[in-house]
């Protein structure tokens, strides 16, 4: 792995979704409430690195992959991106989940895939656009001859392919992933995997890989952050936090997939539901939920440590994770 | 051998496209032994949840049921008329949508919901029904039945609703459970809690079960015979152990093979199916999957080939893998 210059770094970002105040409150100048949907997150990405993000629903990655594309503006904390010798800022570009909401289905293939290509005025005239619209199309696997097609006349898979194409077509050095391949069949997410694996390695690519599916982060990132209910709870290379992880929402996580071993059936849903993101518990945040919860977990938010492997978590304990975790099979139903 | 307390031979469902019928389901056979839990895997347009529907009369027009047979306990179901069919459903046979969301009717209490369902079909008399509805609240894991019996579905989170569709679905003591994908719109943590539930249920009542999903994991967990389909077709019908372990489908491989899992020495196996599933009124004569079968021969590109049942299990494929036999 390179270790110069990081690439991207996120430092202690929050953002804070807050709710319309009506009139008599903004006299009254009462407190401004809201869901702190990202909360003091911290992260480094290095040149050539993809680091993956995972986490159930609510737990504030998508937030995430738009503050890092811009979209919106963090409400504390910074996030820098190193500037090249020129002073530029790196070029980025978003793949989307759903592939049947983004892409204009009046424009043609080609008109999706060469507006990057125009916008950043990477090639000129109309033959050289045109040109480096079938390299495109030939790179993620479709044919030239489908640039005058439109969106509709694909299958999701196919649709996710062009997505990558346009994706491609603006010649990013950074690339944010959103549940890329969330929408798709299995046969079809294997293909659009692998793609992305190949394109990876070939185009040197740094990346931002969100997901919610362990397996398919375990295959694409060479890091992963595990978030839940807007922290960052956990964060280490693959290998190591399949092998060792360290705290137990990462380990409960891994656990609460069913796989594909008919020997051994047993369930292991983790105790509870996911706490109101506007309400999040205190102390630590996985308290109400966590097997191993103390008094101390209860009050007082954990502190955030480092591994001597160079990942971190966030849990007041050390424990040994690297085996399955046996919760009692009916845990109680707590009400949300 | 037992005799199967739901039979299906030979369904066919066919959408008629500008007066033109185009086959959705070709021929679809299997049955559900009592007390069985079986699974129906396949990917989007395979025909999983047309199947699940047609069983239960409740295509959607322009879908339409064209042939076949479907007895469950002996009694024809195909042959009943609307309104018999209304007893059957929700009656002997529960459902269990996907969608928790929409599935619930918004604007009624679930209390209200339950007994609705209850009384409907078992006709026990006003408290009996509030008891057993209370019941059910408490059965499916939620807490404080008397306050949940007031809430309506918005006031429940996902997982919850989902647990109320689940109660709804058991409440009039089904001899069959079909479920279709009830557990894909949850999140992992939340998905393992149903699954839980949905078996402790499954062994307390014996009811038998149709697990209609995509999901193989969960089939590993929940199935003890899996049907896979393709393309409106069966594919192959085998015991769950089998079918993971020694696929005969080619079909069936390429499916466990694409599924991304960590493998025992904990590196990752990615095996691709090349192509798509075709779409409907698309598929390829002979058999559906010859396009993207690295084992196809000139046979399988004209002759549909036929389910062949083989020991415990029955696949539709002229070359099939051959068995690691022990």
């Amino acid at each position: 792995m390179t270790s110069q210059t990081p690439f991207l770094v996120l430092d202690h970002v929050s953002k804070v979704y807050r709710r319309n105040q009506s009139l008599i409150e903004r006299i009254r100048k009462m407190e401004e409430g809201g869901t702190k949907a990202v909360s003091d997150v911290s992260l480094v990405i290095s040149e050539g690195e993809t680091v993956g993000l995972v986490g159930e629903s609510g737990c504030g990655k998508s937030t995430l992959a738009r503050l890092v594309s811009g979209l919106m503006a963090p409400t504390q904390g910074d996030i820098v991106f190193r500037k090249d010798p020129a002073g530029k800022t790196p070029r980025l570009q978003m793949i989307f989940q759903d592939p049947y909401s983004s892409l204009n289905g009046r424009w043609t293939i080609e008109d999706i895939i060469a507006e990057p290509i125009k916008v950043h005025r990477l090639r000129r005239g109309r033959a050289a656009i045109r040109a480096r619209v079938d390299e495109l199309l030939v790179q993620v696997g479709l044919s030239p001859t489908d640039a005058e097609k439109y969106p509709q006349e694909f299958s999701g898979g196919q649709r996710q392919r062009i997505s990558i194409a346009r994706a491609l077509a603006g010649e990013p050095q950074f690339l944010i992933l959103d549940e890329p391949t969330s929408a798709l069949d299995v046969s079809v997410q294997a293909q659009i995997l692998n793609l992305l694996r190949d394109l990876q390695k070939n185009l040197g690519l740094t990346s931002l890989f969100i997901t919610h599916n362990l397996s398919v982060v375990r295959i694409m990132a060479d890091r992963i952050g595990v978030m839940y209910l807007g922290e960052l709870v956990e964060e280490a290379s693959a290998e190591q936090l399949f092998r060792k992880p360290k705290h137990p929402y990462t380990r409960l996580l891994i656990d609460a997939a069913p796989n594909m071993d008919t020997s051994d059936r047993s369930l292991h849903p983790i105790a509870g539901e996911l706490p109101n993101p506007a309400f999040p518990p205190a102390g630590c945040r996985f308290h109400t939920r966590c097997p191993f919860a103390q008094d101390v977990c209860r009050t007082a938010a954990p502190p955030r440590k480092a591994t001597p492997e160079g990942g971190m978590f966030r849990c007041h304990f050390d424990l040994d994770l690297s085996k399955e975790v046996k919760t009692p099979p009916l845990a109680k139903v707590k009400t949300a | 051998m037992t005799t199967p307390l739901l039979d299906v031979r030979d369904l066919t469902v066919t959408i008629n496209r500008d007066g033109r019928p185009i086959t959705a389901l070709d021929k679809v056979s299997f049955s559900v032994n009592p007390g069985e839990v079986l699974g129906v895997v396949g990917e989007s347009g395979a025909g999983k949840s047309i199947t699940g529907a047609a069983i239960i009369d409740l295509l959607v027009p322009p879908l339409k049921r064209t042939g076949g047979t479907i007895s469950l306990n002996g009694d024809r179901l195909d042959q009943l008329s609307p309104k018999e069919m209304r007893r059957v459903r929700g009656g002997k046979i529960g459902f269990i949508f996907q969608d928790p969301m929409t599935s619930l009717n918004p604007v009624i209490t679930i209390g209200r919901q339950l007994c609705d369902a209850i009384e409907t079909h078992l006709r026990l008399g006003g408290n009996e029904t509030k008891r057993r509805a209370l019941d059910w609240i408490a059965r499916v894991g939620l807490p404080n039945p008397d306050v949940q019996f007031k809430r309506y579905p918005h006031q429940l989170s996902g997982g919850m609703r989902q647990r109320i569709v689940i109660a709804l679905a058991l409440c009039a003591n089904p001899s069959l459970v079909i479920a279709d994908e009830p557990t894909t719109a949850l999140d992992v943590s939340v998905q393992a809690h149903i699954l839980q539930l949905m078996r402790d249920l499954h062994r307390e009542s014996e009811v038998s079960m149709m697990l209609i999903t995509h999901d193989l994991g969960v089939i590993a967990k929940m199935a003890d015979r899996v049907a896979v389909l393709y393309a409106g077709r069966v594919a192959e019908i085998s015991p769950v152990a089998e079918l993971f372990a020694n696929p005969s489908h080619p079909y069936t491989r390429g499916l466990i093979r694409a599924t991304p899992m960590p493998t025992a020495d904990g590196g990752v196996q990615l095996d691709q199916i090349p192509g798509a599933m075709p779409g409907l009124g698309a598929v390829p004569p002979g058999c559906a999957f010859n396009p993207r079968c690295s084992r196809a021969q000139s046979d399988c590109r004209s002759v549909v080939p036929p389910l062949v049942t083989q020991e415990s299990s029955a696949f539709s494929c002229f070359h099939p893998l051959e068995r690691d036999v022990a």
